[in-house]
This record gives C-alpha cells, structure tokens and sequence, in this order.
C-alpha cells in the first residue's frame, strides 16, 4: 500500500505539469480557439535552449531565463503564423495546422539537437520538500503544482475581472467585429501565444529531466496535456489541472504494479477514452451542433 | 469637421474585381446612401473601407490621411467604425460587456444607454438572447461608444420589423445632425433615401449614380432604371 | 454515375498497367525498390485520405493501423497460419478494424477536435506497447515470405501495384455511391447531413473503418517488402507526417495519394543523396501542408482545377431535358400531415416559442409568417429535431416524433430546407439530388430538376449560382417524398421574377410530390401565390391562423407588421 501511495505521489511532478500544460491548451483555445498541437514542442525549444547553454557553461539562472525567452520567441512565431493566415478558419483547419507544424518543429528540432544524442538536462528543483505520512513530496511537485494553481488562478481573474480579460473574450468570439471597434487583437493574440509559450517551457523544464530526453518524446508530451484539457472540457481550468494532475497520478502507480510499467505510455489514451465514455453517459447523439 | 473621401477605389474577392473605381465622399453631420441590388458590391465596398478585406487599388483619405494601407485596427484610431450585416454581437458577453468591449470610458456607455434606453433593462442579459431589434440596436451603441467620426452601417434594415427598422434610421438621422458622418447601406431605397443627404447608386461594382437623396426620391422611375438597367 | 466510376477505373487500370511496364522493364532494380515504397506509401495516404480529407475528421494513428496490420501478418507467419502473403495481408486490414472502430466510437459524437485527441493518444499508446511486445519474429529474424511469382523486387512491386490498382479502382466506385456522397455532405455541415437523414455516427464510422481497413492493408504490403519490421517504421511521427503529406496533396484522390507517395519517398531519398538530414523531408512537408490549408486548396485540387479551366466542361445539353415530362401527379393524402401541440422553446430567460399549437394539413401549401425574431426558425429547429430540449410535443401524422433525432425524423418524413444553401460544393447537382432523396433512376432525377428548372444532373454544384443552389435545396427535400417540406425562406436573394416562378413551383409540391409543406417567408407576394392558409407568429406566439386574405387584413396581424406602438416591437 505504501509504495503505491509513494508511487502515486512520484507522478505527482509529471501530473502538475500536466496539468500546467493542460491549463495553458484551455487557455490557448478559449482565447484564441486554436486546439495547439504545437505546445509541448514549443516547450521542448526553450528547455533546450536552457540545455545547451547549461551545457556551455552559463550558469543555470540565465540560462532558465534564456529558455523562457526562447519559449517565447516560438510560441509567438506559431501564433503569428496562425494569426497572419489562419484567423478566420475554423476550428478543425486551425488544429490541422498545428498538426502539420508539429511535423515540421519535430524534424529542425530533432536536427539541431543531435536527434538521440545525450543531454544533460539539469535538475531545477531537487531535492525533498517535506513527508508527509512517511512519503516523500519533492520540491519540483509542489512546485509545478503550486505553479498551475497560481496560473489556473491568475487565468480566471484576468478573464472575468480585468478589461483585458473582457477584450480577450470578445477576440475569442469574433476576431474581425472585435478588431472593428478598435480592440488591439493582434497585440493579444500574442500576448496570448507568448504567455503560453513562457508557460510550457517551464512546465518542460521541470518535467523533462524524469522524461527520455529526446526532442521528439517531450514534444509529445502535448498527448497528456491535451487529455488533461478534455478533462476540463477545454472550458474549466480547474478540471484541467485537476485531470493534469491525476494522470500524473495515474502513471506513477503503474510503475509499481508489475508488469504495467512499460504500458506507461498508454495511460493518457486509456483516460482519454474513458473521458470521451463519459461525456457520452446516455446522452443521445445531437445533431444540434 | 471630418470627412472621409474615397478615389478610385478597387476591392477583389477571390481575384476578381468587385467593386471598381468608386468614388465617393462623406462629411461631418451627412448620411451618404449607398444603393444598388443584390450582388453589386455595396458590402464588399464597406469591408474595404474599413479593412476586413484589403484593397486593391485606389486611396481612402480620413481628414486628409490616408488610411487604405492600414490595418482594421488602425482605422480605428482614424475614426472609422463598421457595423457590420448580420448583427454582429459577441453572445457571448452580456450587453453590458459588449458595449463596455468598444467604450473608451465608462460615459459613452452611459451615452450608448441614453441613445437605445430599450438596451437598458436587457444589460445583463447575454447578447446572444436579445431579439434581432435589440442586437442591432446594440451593435450600432458599441460602435458609437468608440467616439467615431465616420460610421459605415451595412443593411441595417435587413430582417427587421418596419417598425424598428423606422426607429433605427431616425437615430441614424439624430446622429448625423450631431455631427456624425455616415455611410449607409441599404437594399430597402426609400426608407434610407428618406434620411439620406446624397445618394450612390452602385450596378456591378461601379457607381451608376451620383447626386442628391431628394432627386432619386422624387423620381421612382429613375431608381427603378438605376436598379434594373436602360432595357426596362 | 456508374459511367464516371467505370472511366476513372479504366484511366487507373491503364495507367498502372503501362506504369508496371516502363518500371518493371526499363528501370534499374533499385528504382523498382523505390517505386514499391512509392506505391506502399500511397496506399497509406489513401486511407488517410478518406477520413481527413473526404470526410473532414483529423485521424493521427493511421500508422499505428497500418502498424496493426503488419503485426497480424507477421503473427499469421510466426504461427505458421494456412495461406499465404495475400491472404495475411487482407486479414491484417480486416484486423485493424476493430480498432478503428473502438477508437472512433467514443470520439466521433462529440466534437470534430476530438478525434485527433483521441486518434494522438492512440499513436502513442501503441508505440508504447509495440515497443515492448515487439514485432512477431523480430528477434529471431524470421521475415514474412513473399509469394514465388513476386519474390524479385519486380514482382513484389508488380505485387503491391495489384493491390493498389484494386483499392484505387474500389474507392472510384465508393466515392460516388451515396455513401461517397454522405461523406462530403458531412465534412460540409453536419446539421444539413443529419436533415437529409443521414446518421453522422454511421457516416463517420463508415469512413473510419474503412480508412482503417485500408491502413490495415498498407502495413501487410509494407511487411512483405520489409521482411522483418521494427516498431519504428509505425512510430506516431510517421502517422503525423502521413497526415501533412496527405493534406498537401490531397490523398482523397487517386492522383493526390500518389502524388505523395512519391514525395514521401523522393524528399528523404534525394537528401540523402545530397547528405543532409532525412528528417528535413518532414519541413517541407509542414511547410506544403500549412501552405494547402491557408489557401483551402490541396495540390491534387488546384490540379484538378486547372484541368477543368482548359478543358472547359461542354454545355449541358438543355434541349435534351425539355422533352423530360415533370414528375407525374400523386394521388393528395387528407387528414393533418404535422402538429405542434405546446410546443415551448426557451432561450434562458428568452421564450423563443410560447405554447404554439400549429396543424399542418395533408395536400396542401401553409405559410408561417412573422416579424423577424418572431419564432419561425426555431419552430423548423425545433420540429425537425435540431434543439437540445423544448417542452410540448410535435407529432408527424398523429404519430409523436420527440424522442426522434433529427436524422431519424428526415427518415421518417419530415424534411427541411436552411436560410443559407449548405450544399458541399464537391457534388454533382444529380449526386446532391440522390443524396437527398436516396436511390432513384436517372430519368427521374432529370425529371425532378427540370420541374424546378435546375441544371443538368453533371454539373458541378461548385459551378451554380447561389440563387439556383436555393432551388437544388427545393428539389432535394422533395425527391425524397416525405409526408411533410419545411421551407425555410426558400426565395431569400432573389429576384422578383424568381421568387414569382419559386412560388408556382412551391404551390405543385403537394400534387407533385405528395408532400404537404410548410413555408416560412417573408415575401407577402410569395405567400399569397403559394399558400392555402397561413399562420402567424409573433414574439413566439400564434396570433392569427386562417386564409391568407383574411389573415393579412386582420388588425392583429397588421399591427405585428407595421406597427402602432413604437416601443413594444423592440421588447
């Protein structure tokens, strides 16, 4: 029982930056309905960005912040490309595009780094916080939990309270009737990209040391982050984060159960159909839609 | 004083010419009348005076400034507004919040109120739930509540009770009579020749007629010719 | 139809058959290698491009099907199974069936975005456990046997183009069944799929099970040419590029499938000729992609657009449909053909529709008019089926249909035309016609679209005016014969001269097709030309019901319209 409770609290780190992840795609698509398959790529450059320069020599700090800016410059550079040419397609096309740019990110990334070729990705936050009940909680899992429940928090009020919260709505609704009575759209819609990019180059960063260390695998990290926001319906940051975090959870109690461990990778797909199952619960088909 | 003049301007959609070397103008305190049937580019001209598609030739000067080069941003700042057809609120946003979303302060949602008092008891209701009356006269208060000068209206008419449509164009008269320049586009001719100071007849993209609301008005035959061709 | 499908056959037979020659015969053996892949690969697209681009799902696992597929071939050869190669591999597309299914079951209900979710998690999970079960035979090196007759490379590529001429010739004909035109309906609008009766579930399923099938097939073709696989060659970034390369040229046709194919296997070929990254392939093809959905255009489609631009499609003969007589008379049902009864809609605190009571009689034209925001639209929605709740019943002779969705209700006689045309602009009008109305002869079509003076049944709804795709939806509902049309502003756009024609034609539904109509129109003239009574609604009530003389002169309905109180209409 208590090495499942230990497990369970393992993933806890990967579950947090689930959910951090999961919470950035909720507020990508609220706001800028695009579902972004792009993300944990996005996440994937600026943790490399941290990597080489780590590896270079500069010490960690600015390096973490060289990484963040590089978070930014790409989350900014696909919200541009899908601001400039794909601001009126719908929904479906948008996703599309991610997709293809997925392709593309993967391929230059998996390029300049060397492909399988070895890092060392430096560890941010070792070491244990505090037991509780005779397990262990890291320093890195209360971090990036305390960090989603910061931004989950911080996501809400600036959308119901603030006047740039309002502005973003009204983008998210209609982006050429809110650019005609003078809303700046474009200025937000890459803040909105920057944000998200910032964000998920750190979850990456946290997460990518317990993760095989290739551009392409941490990239994919965007499976998890996307069932965490089907959890929360794409709307609710909460449930997102909350799912995020749970199938963090999930994953590490595989780890104990013998035999599962190597199926790791299937857990997210498991959830996402058990969430897609009840989402259905006898609801009949409409084609209200 | 503001006033918008338009050269020679040309719009495509899909590579193909729209509207082509229209001319026309607006000033302060005006209700310019655009008219013509379906098809013959009275949106399309709308949407390139205002951005949400470019042009493709031709200038747009706003007090002297040319604008055609800007994005719909910007041309907001130079004092355009566009409402545009199809009662564009977001439904999401209550009425309030809609209003709020175009005001620069919280006195011209006051003075949007003042103008549509029926908005009033509806400000908390979502946008999407106000009758189509209601969401017109709401998209009209969030374009005025972002002080422009120049304000295109695009069928403003269309689907709307007689009734409402009549209380909407004597707004739209008010609000020239205070200084306001407007663009008005219409399918129904007489309710806007009515309000109107000059009229633009537009066939296939390009103007057919050019001179006073008062002459056409008085001369059914002629609107009937501009509309339908010499032929009939 | 049958015509078109049996050219395209031929034209793909034909081709393959001098493609297989000049390969074959003429170039160097490492050449017919690559072809073969080429060919592999475009099986593969083929089934991508059934299901993202025919029928508009995003599906990221097709080579984790194809992955299935191979696996099962290399089970059955492990296993020592009874037959051979071919006989595996169309066991191993079968195979991948069920997981299409499984997978697209859940999915498929719910948002369009859902599926590429679903279908990423499913790549995924399959890496994993490929990874770890490992391929059948991998570890002793025991490789899957080609057939003695293809054993060369010249054969297993005369081998693997059999099965491609087989899946291309297949998918011709499928394309322009109903169910062909099904899929285009629903990747169009889904809300106008389901008002033709179509079930969006089974349309979706039907595209992905078969997309499966096919994905199934390409990774038994690729464990013959392979002999011995790893989990690598199904890793979820090929099913990623799959998906970008089938987007940039339009895998849905044969020439877009092959087209990528061969750019699958030329991009990382020539770069490894130059030295650089293999992996390089994979931006051009993110570059080509994005670039084909910015301008909503595959390769294969600006291709095709091309041709049709020089080829400049001969007139449809209209002397021939003239002489076509107009459908023939059908004996007029009485009794009440649709009744609303209660029927309460509310938006929030908004009630839409308040306690309607509305009766549709048997044989005849009835209008429903209005003020803008009066209801009119949501008592279609609603009594088609398309309103999550409403309280009150609708019932289609005397029968209650509200337990119904909106496809089952179109099946069982109620049909709906939309404010704006939702016609996928891909079908021929005749193809739009039988989709509508289902299976029926050629002659009968021809009949239908000469009544309402349509265009001949070939053309391309993509090439008609806005104004005659309006009438196309007219014929559409009534080719299907229900009990009951609803219309929803049929004559919206139009001109005076053709709204006065549109109203004739309305008014000889009824005779003609047996149907008793409802239609919603703002157009006074229209209404009087073609309706028998006329109900009106007003803020979400009946205010006046009866005669059209009577009802338009009565004060109530004056009032509605013009007006006395300035204040109340805006309320």
């Amino acid at each position: 029982m208590n090495g499942l409770l230990t497990s369970a609290v393992a993933g806890l780190t990967a579950g947090g930056a689930y959910g951090l992840l999961g919470v950035c795609a909720v507020f990508t698509y609220r706001l800028v309905a695009v579902v972004n398959f792009t993300s944990a790529a996005i996440g994937t450059a600026g943790t490399f960005v941290l990597v080489v320069l780590n590896e270079a020599g500069i010490p960690l700090f600015p390096a973490v912040l060289c990484g963040l800016v590089a978070g930014v410059i790409a989350g900014v550079a696909i919200g541009l490309v899908m601001t400039k040419w794909f601001a009126e397609s719908n929904a479906s096309t948008k996703a599309a595009v991610t997709v293809a740019l997925l392709v593309g990110i993967v391929a230059i990334g998996l390029r300049l780094t060397g492909g399988q070729h070895p890092h060392h990705f430096p560890d941010l936050f070792s070491g244990s916080a505090m037991r509780l009940a005779g397990v262990e909680l890291t320093i890195s899992s209360l971090l990036t939990i305390g960090l989603g429940v910061a931004f989950t928090i911080l996501a809400d009020v600036l959308l119901s309270r603030t006047r740039m919260g309002l502005h973003l709505r009204a983008l998210s609704e209609r982006p050429m009737a809110a650019e005609l009575i003078g809303v700046p759209v474009q200025f937000l819609s890459i803040l909105v990209w920057g944000i998200t990019g910032a964000v998920t180059a750190f979850s990456l960063m946290i997460i990518a040391p317990q993760r095989s260390p290739d551009f392409m695998s941490l990239s994919l990290l965007v499976v998890p982050a996307l069932a965490a926001a089907l959890i929360g319906l794409f709307r609710s940051f909460w449930m997102t984060l909350i799912g995020g975090i749970l199938i963090g959870v999930v994953e590490g109690m595989t780890s104990v159960i013998g035999g599962l461990n190597q199926y790791r990778g299937a857990v997210p797909f498991l959830i996402i159909l058990a969430v897609m199952l009840w989402l259905q619960r006898g609801a009949r088909w409409d084609e209200a839609r | 004083m503001s006033r918008m003049v338009v050269s020679e301007l040309r719009v495509d959609r899909v590579h193909l010419p729209v509207v082509r070397e229209v001319s026309l103008s607006v000033e302060s305190g005006q209700i310019s009348v655009l008219l013509g049937a379906n098809g013959a580019g009275k949106t399309t001209l709308l949407e390139g005076l205002s951005g949400v598609i470019p042009v493709a030739g031709g200038k747009i000067e706003v007090d002297g400034h040319e604008i055609q080069r800007q994005r719909p941003g910007a041309r907001v700042g130079a004092g355009l507004a566009h409402v545009e057809q199809g009662r564009t609120v977001f439904r999401q946003l209550t009425t309030n919040e809609n209003l709020r979303a175009g005001a620069a302060s919280a006195s011209d949602v006051k003075k949007a109120y003042e103008l549509f008092p029926e908005l009033l008891p509806r400000r908390d209701v979502l946008a999407g739930l106000l009758s189509g009356g209601e969401q017109q006269m709401l998209v009209i208060a969030r374009a005025l509540a972002g002080r422009p000068k120049i304000l295109l209206i695009d069928e403003m008419s269309a689907g709307l009770a007689p009734t409402i449509v009549r209380r909407l164009m004597t707004t739209v008269r008010k609000l020239a009579d205070q200084g306001l320049a407007v663009v008005l586009v219409e399918q129904f001719a007489v309710l806007a020749l009515a309000v109107g100071n000059r009229a633009y007849v537009l066939r296939r993209g390009k103007i057919v007629y050019d001179g006073a609301c008062a002459e056409l008005r008085d001369a059914p035959d002629k609107l009937h010719q501009l509309y339908l061709g010499s032929g009939s | 139809m049958k015509r078109a499908s049996f050219r395209s056959a031929s034209v793909i037979v034909a081709a393959a058959m001098v493609a297989g020659a000049i390969i074959t015969g003429l170039l160097p053996g490492y050449w017919t290698y690559l072809a073969t892949s080429v060919l592999i690969s475009a099986v593969a697209l083929q089934s991508i491009g059934l299901v993202a681009g025919r029928t508009g799902m995003i599906a990221l696992c097709q080579m984790s099907f194809a992955g299935v597929g191979a696996w099962t071939v290399g089970y059955l050869n492990v296993g020592g199974a009874p037959g051979n190669l071919p006989v595996w591999i169309f066991i191993g597309g079968l195979a991948a069936v069920p997981f299409g299914v499984a997978i697209g079951l859940p999915a498929l209900r719910l948002r369009g975005i859902n599926l590429a979710i679903v279908t990423l998690g499913f790549a995924t999970a399959f890496d994993a456990i490929l990874a770890s079960i490992t391929f059948p035979g991998q570890t002793k090196f025991i490789a899957v046997p080609r057939p003695e007759i293809f054993d060369s490379d010249g054969g297993y590529f005369i081998f693997v183009l059999i099965f491609y001429v087989f899946l291309a010739v297949g998918l011709e004909f499928l394309i322009r069944t109903r169910l062909g035109a099904i899929w285009l309906a629903v990747r169009h609008s889904e809300r106008a799929a389901a008002a033709h009766g179509i079930s969006i579930p089974g349309a979706k399923l039907s595209a992905f099970a078969i997309s499966a099938f096919i994905a199934g097939i390409s990774g038994g073709l690729l464990a013959g040419y392979l002999g011995t696989l790893v989990a690598d060659n199904f890793n979820m970034m090929q099913s990623l590029a799959l998906f970008a390369v089938s987007t940039m040229t339009g895998a849905q046709f044969a020439e877009g499938a092959l087209i990528g194919g061969i750019l699958a296997v030329a991009f990382p070929e020539i770069l490894r000729r130059l030295n650089l990254g293999q992996d390089i392939g994979n931006v051009l093809f993110a570059i080509g992609a994005t670039q084909a959905l910015s301008a909503g255009e595959s390769m294969s489609e600006t291709l095709r657009r091309k041709v049709r631009g020089w080829r400049k499609a001969a007139p449809a003969p209209l002397d021939a449909g003239a002489r076509i007589a107009p459908p023939a008379a059908v004996p007029l049902r009485h009794g009440t053909a649709l009744s609303t009864r209660g029927l309460t809609v509310r938006y929030g605190a908004v009630v839409a529709l308040n306690h309607v009571d509305l009766a549709v009689p048997e044989g005849a034209v009835s209008g429903l008019i209005g003020p803008n925001g009066a209801g009119k639209s949501t008592l279609i929605d609603a009594v088609a089926g398309f309103l999550h709740s409403y309280s009150g019943s609708v019932e289609l002779a005397g029968d209650a249909v509200d337990d119904q969705p909106a496809h089952v209700r179109a099946r069982n006689g109620i049909r709906r035309t939309w404010q704006t045309t939702r016609i996928a602009p891909e079908l021929t009008v005749g193809a739009y016609v039988r989709l509508a109305g289902g299976e029926m002869s050629d002659a009968e079509v021809q009949a239908i679209l000469n009544w309402i003076e349509c265009p001949h049944p070939d053309t391309l709804v993509a090439s008609v005016d806005a104004g005659t795709r309006r009438l196309l939806d007219v014929a559409g509902v009534v080719a299907a014969r229900p009990k009951v049309v609803l219309l929803d502003e049929p004559a919206a756009g139009q001109s005076y001269e053709e709204t006065i024609k549109l109203g004739r034609h309305i008014a000889e539904i009824p005779k003609l097709f047996g149907c008793a109509v409802l239609l919603v129109e703002h157009d006074m003239d229209l209404v009087r030309a073609a309706c028998s009574e006329i109900t009106v609604l007003d803020f979400g009530r009946v205010i006046a019901a009866g005669a059209p003389a009577v009802v338009l002169e009565d004060p109530r309905v004056r009032k509605a319209y013009l007006g006395i109180e300035e204040g109340n209409a805006a309320a």
